[in-house]
């Protein structure tokens, strides 16, 4: 039969990210909230291979259960990913950039999957497509991802999450070089989280 | 007496040597019958490069055995895969699991070199048509996007996301993705597991198939057990086949031992004994034994069709016998066996020459097939009737047989059966036949569709179907075939052709195309790339200078990442390419160097079967570009066959009249009436009924020739006499063919049945009609007095 790995590698950049710990993944799930809807603010700083400067942006993002992901950077210019059950969108401006369907491309329900669980710190989900390796203390908790599949592992390099209640920080390294840090704070629970904008576009 | 003593013991060491050279061929060689229908296409039409596109397209094929394991949720499908994995495992001589997803380590390393050139034809419209600030923004999209959209390799790999929109555009191909070390499917609500198997014999052997379905059965019954709510999708050539096999072994079981039980109740009512039933199929078996011989010595292999049909026209030989012995039984004991024999030879004689004459002319026509079935019939019944000459009257002594119920009331039906004459009544029931003949003739379409000859299982194909959709797969059967001088030809050839089939999948008669250029552009095509991105994207003050700008690079930085991207530029050949590991898949695409023409195959996704006239026609004036359709060839070959078995016939008929004539002069047409009649009525009733003529009913239409013809001689051999003997013969062979043939009409098989309700009508009707053409001694006597 025809396939392309290419597909899954597709998956692994999207997620774009190396790291270990020990994996008390129940004490971190019980840490965590799970809250229906939620939005805060990100600092992001890229460090990208053969660039002297890292790129540092920032914005909001929302992560409603159910529903998918809002990923609003704002600065230094617009730009929006919005990932749904059927799709996967990226707006630059107004101008559609990039538009992946799920009924073109199945893996898009799989990525949409994967990003909500990173964002919103759901280890159970993630442990299919991950080993989840990490420490668990004071209210505050660390894991390291690592693919279990070895050509994901390969594209994805290392993730590594930290956080309490909610995650606060992620740090992604790919084996290409390119490395990114995000930062998540303010961050809101509830239906009054969303800002008006918010709403109307997820 | 003792000349026929010697005749009956030379015939015994001829038959003692078939045996052993039988004995030889599938004990001491092994020889096993060729299954391949192809086998048995006429040579001159094997085009060698189109020959080996369908070895690619569809032997490859036919090795393998798809399989998808689905459930509600992925790690249920995983679950139901693995169990279903595991029974299969240990079998891997038989069915070998492809590598599947775990083949893909390395797997983007053969495209680095090249990656640059990899562009998506809406990317490289958009760099045609697009403004440097576009490049410019999508860029930092992908320089500060933390999820940024697809993306192989670093940021510098590919600013602009081209090759990462290439490779996506290629992942459209199919829908199949590898998950967690599986290749996944999902659709239909349900996420399924992907496993490939490949045969390690033939499809067709039935020792591949009496082990594979079993075990097949079994890993979907683990499937189920691990998952209870798992679905089990499967499809290969190899299930079809099975199925084929096992409903035509259970059909031969039960029509089989029907006709055999109704043969052996008649022959115990007509001669109260079996012995009779014994004596010809010992005629019929050395007959067979005999034209396996001789087939094997003239083209040195056999075709398992060739053994099939050519197993019933031996059949045919049952007449002799059943001539002699209705004779035997009707002589008395008075005259003796050898005496009763040397009177029935004229007639006997005519039968088997006007048989061999009908399937010689089988032998003259192109098909191997055909000329295979022709020797071996003709040769099937030269043995069987020796045996029937030179050993029947040693066994059959007089007395042997005796007069039972069926012989003694049957021979009152004929009496007062109607006779053809010129009487009024007569000629107006004949008129009345004739209109209906040719009412019914008009009405006969004609039908080669091979796909109206299957008849697989229900859920086998609903199965493919379901398979079909879920994986996107292209026809194996339609396709183009794109030749040239050289690799670079043929891609850009099949560029040419994929430009004349935007239109179609834009109109949806396809959903796209599978060709290797979609993976490698030809030479021109790439230069001409690299150009149009050395004039935008690389251009020296590009969008790369803007970006630089932006992000607060220096010059030196756009020049390395140009020098970079340049780089990763180097042209892509069809022999390199086709060296990765991701070539795996469409290596069945490219044919490569056959007798000094370079070819490759363009295969269609979602095609519509309306649209078929349609992509034939796109291939017109494209220089090397041949667009094949099997199944409309083998239904064409089936058509041609057909035309050709038709004249076969009628040339069948003329000769068998020119043989018959010495003898019978005036009354030739008698003997070959009944026949052509029956087979006249018999179209005309499939007319009649909405059926369309195929292959199988002229193949029956010949057989029916070759018993026709005996019922005829039998019933013009000796009418003077007022022996009931030939009528009761014609009865016999009749009552018995119709058990035999006859009840093929209730097969599932739709070429078995076709053939089947021909000889049923036919038989019948040819029975019905014989004493009608029949003249009494008086007539006789007349006609030779006019003539």
């Amino acid at each position: 039969m025809n396939y392309l790995p290419a597909a899954g590698l597709l998956l692994a950049a999207l997620l774009g990210a190396s790291a270990h710990a020990a994996a008390p993944v129940a004490k971190i799930q019980a840490m965590l909230a799970k809250p229906e809807q939620l939005c805060g603010r990100f600092e992001q700083s890229k460090q990208l291979a053969g660039m002297k400067k890292p790129l540092a942006s920032s914005g909001r993002f929302c992560v409603v259960a159910g529903k998918g992901v809002l990923w609003r950077t704002l600065k230094p210019f617009p730009n929006t990913l919005r990932l749904s059950r059927d799709e996967i969108v990226q707006l630059q401006g107004d101008r559609v950039a990039m538009r992946m369907e799920a009924s073109r491309e199945p893996t898009v329900r799989m990525i949409n999957g994967v990003l909500f669980s990173l964002l919103s710190g759901d280890l159970g989900q993630l442990d299919t497509l991950f080993e989840v390796d990490g420490t668990a203390g004071d209210g505050a908790w660390k894991v390291a991802l690592k693919a279990r599949n070895p050509a994901l592992a390969r594209a994805i390099g290392a993730i590594s999450l930290e956080g309490g209640a909610y995650v606060r920080t992620i740090h992604m390294v790919e084996d290409s070089g390119d490395r990114t840090d995000i930062v998540f704070s303010d961050i809101r629970t509830g239906p009054g989280a969303f800002l008006p904008e918010e709403a109307a576009q997820l | 007496m003792i000349t026929h003593r010697r005749l009956a013991f030379a015939w015994a060491l001829v038959v003692c040597l078939l045996a052993g050279h039988n004995a030889w061929l599938w004990l001491g060689k092994r020889v096993n019958p060729d299954t391949d229908i192809l086998a048995l296409l006429p040579a001159g039409e094997r085009d060698p490069v189109l020959q080996r596109s369908f070895t690619h397209m569809v032997d490859s094929a036919q090795q393998r055995v798809v399989v998808l394991v689905g459930a509600e949720t992925w790690r249920d499908a995983v679950r139901a895969a693995a169990a279903f994995q595991a029974v299969l495992r240990p079998h891997a001589d038989l069915l070998k699991e492809d590598a599947g997803a775990n083949a893909q380590a390395a797997w983007l390393d053969g495209f680095t070199p090249h990656a640059t050139l990899l562009v998506g034809a809406a990317d490289e419209r958009a760099l045609r048509t697009q403004p440097a600030r576009y490049w410019t923004e999508n860029a930092l999209a992908r320089a500060y996007g933390a999820f940024g959209g697809p993306k192989l390799g670093s940021f510098r790999d590919d600013p602009f996301g081209l090759f990462a929109n290439w490779m996506q555009e290629r992942a459209g191909e199919t829908p199949v993705r590898p998950r967690d070390g599986h290749l996944y499917v999902g659709g239909e609500g349900r996420e399924y597991v992907l496993v490939t198997y490949t045969l390690a014999q033939s499809a067709f052997a039935l020792s591949a198939q009496r082990r594979a379905v079993p075990l097949l059965d079994a890993a979907a019954a683990a499937a189920r057990r691990a998952v209870p709510a798992a679905e089990v999708i499967e499809a290969g050539v190899v299930l079809h086949a099975a199925a084929a096999g096992s409903q035509a072994s259970s059909e031969v079981e039960t029509i089989g031992v029907g006709s055999m039980v109704g043969i052996v109740v008649l022959t115990w009512l007509t001669f109260r004994s079996v012995r009779p039933i014994g004596v010809i199929v010992l005629a019929i078996g050395i007959g067979f034994l005999g034209a396996l011989s001789v087939c094997w010595l003239l083209f040195g292999r056999i075709h398992l069709l060739t053994l099939v049909f050519g197993a019933s026209l031996i059949g045919v030989a049952q007449d002799y016998g059943l001539y002699f012995l209705c004779h035997r039984l009707g002589a008395g004991p008075h005259e003796d066996s050898v005496r009763l024999l040397r009177r029935l030879l004229p007639g006997l004689g005519l039968t088997l020459l006007a048989a061999v004459i009908g399937y010689m002319g089988l032998a003259l026509t192109p098909f191997p097939g055909l000329r295979h079935m022709a020797v071996f019939s003709a040769f099937g019944l030269v043995f069987a009737w020796l045996t029937v000459v030179c050993w029947f009257p040693a066994l059959i002594g007089p007395g042997t047989l005796r007069r039972g119920w069926l012989a003694r009331r049957y021979r009152a039906l004929v009496v007062r059966w109607p006779r053809v004459s010129a009487r009024p009544k007569v000629l107006a029931a004949l008129a009345l036949l004739a209109v209906f003949a040719a009412v019914g003739c008009a009405r006969l379409g004609t039908d080669d569709d091979i796909r109206s000859l299957q008849s697989s299982p229900q859920h086998l194909v609903r199965d493919q179907i379901k398979l079909g959709r879920l994986l996107d797969a292209p026809t194996p059967v339609q396709y183009y075939l794109v030749r040239g001088a050289s690799d670079e030809q043929v891609l850009q050839r099949e560029e040419a052709l994929k430009r004349r089939l935007d239109p179609l999948v834009a109109r949806g008669d396809i959903t796209g195309w599978q060709a290797l250029s979609n993976w490698v552009p030809s030479a021109r095509t790439q230069a001409e790339r690299l150009a149009l991105l050395d004039a935008t994207v690389l251009a020296p003050d590009g969008p790369l200078a803007a970006l630089a700008q932006t992000l607060g690079e220096d010059r030196d930085w756009v020049a390395a990442t140009r020098a970079h991207l340049r780089d990763r530029a180097k042209p892509l050949s069809a022999e390199a390419f086709l060296r990765t590991p991701a070539s795996e898949p469409w290596r069945h695409l490219w044919l490569g160097k056959v007798d000094g023409v370079h070819a490759s195959i363009v295969a269609l996704r979602g095609m519509r079967y309306a649209a078929i006239p349609a992509l034939s026609r796109a291939a017109d004036e494209l220089e090397g570009v041949q667009w094949v359709d099997k199944v409309g060839g083998i239904s064409a070959v089936l058509g041609r066959y057909r035309a050709v078995m038709g004249a076969v016939v009628l040339g069948a008929y003329a000769l068998v009249f020119l043989a018959l004539l010495p003898r019978y002069r005036g009354r030739t047409w008698r003997v070959l009436a009944p026949t052509a009649a029956a087979s006249v009525l018999t179209l005309a009733i499939l007319g009649l009924t909405g059926q369309h003529l195929q292959l199988f009913h002229v193949l029956a239409l010949m057989l029916l020739l070759g018993v026709g013809v005996d019922y005829g001689i039998f019933m013009q051999e000796d009418p003077q006499r007022g022996d009931d003997a030939p009528w009761l013969a014609v009865g016999l062979s009749a009552a018995s063919t119709l058990l035999s043939f006859g009840l093929l009409a209730l097969s599932g098989t739709p070429a078995l049945r076709a053939f089947g309700l021909t000889m049923l009508l036919g038989t019948a009707f040819v029975w019905l009609a014989a004493p009608c053409f029949t003249i009494t001694a008086k007539e006789r006597h007349e006609a030779t007095v006019t003539a």
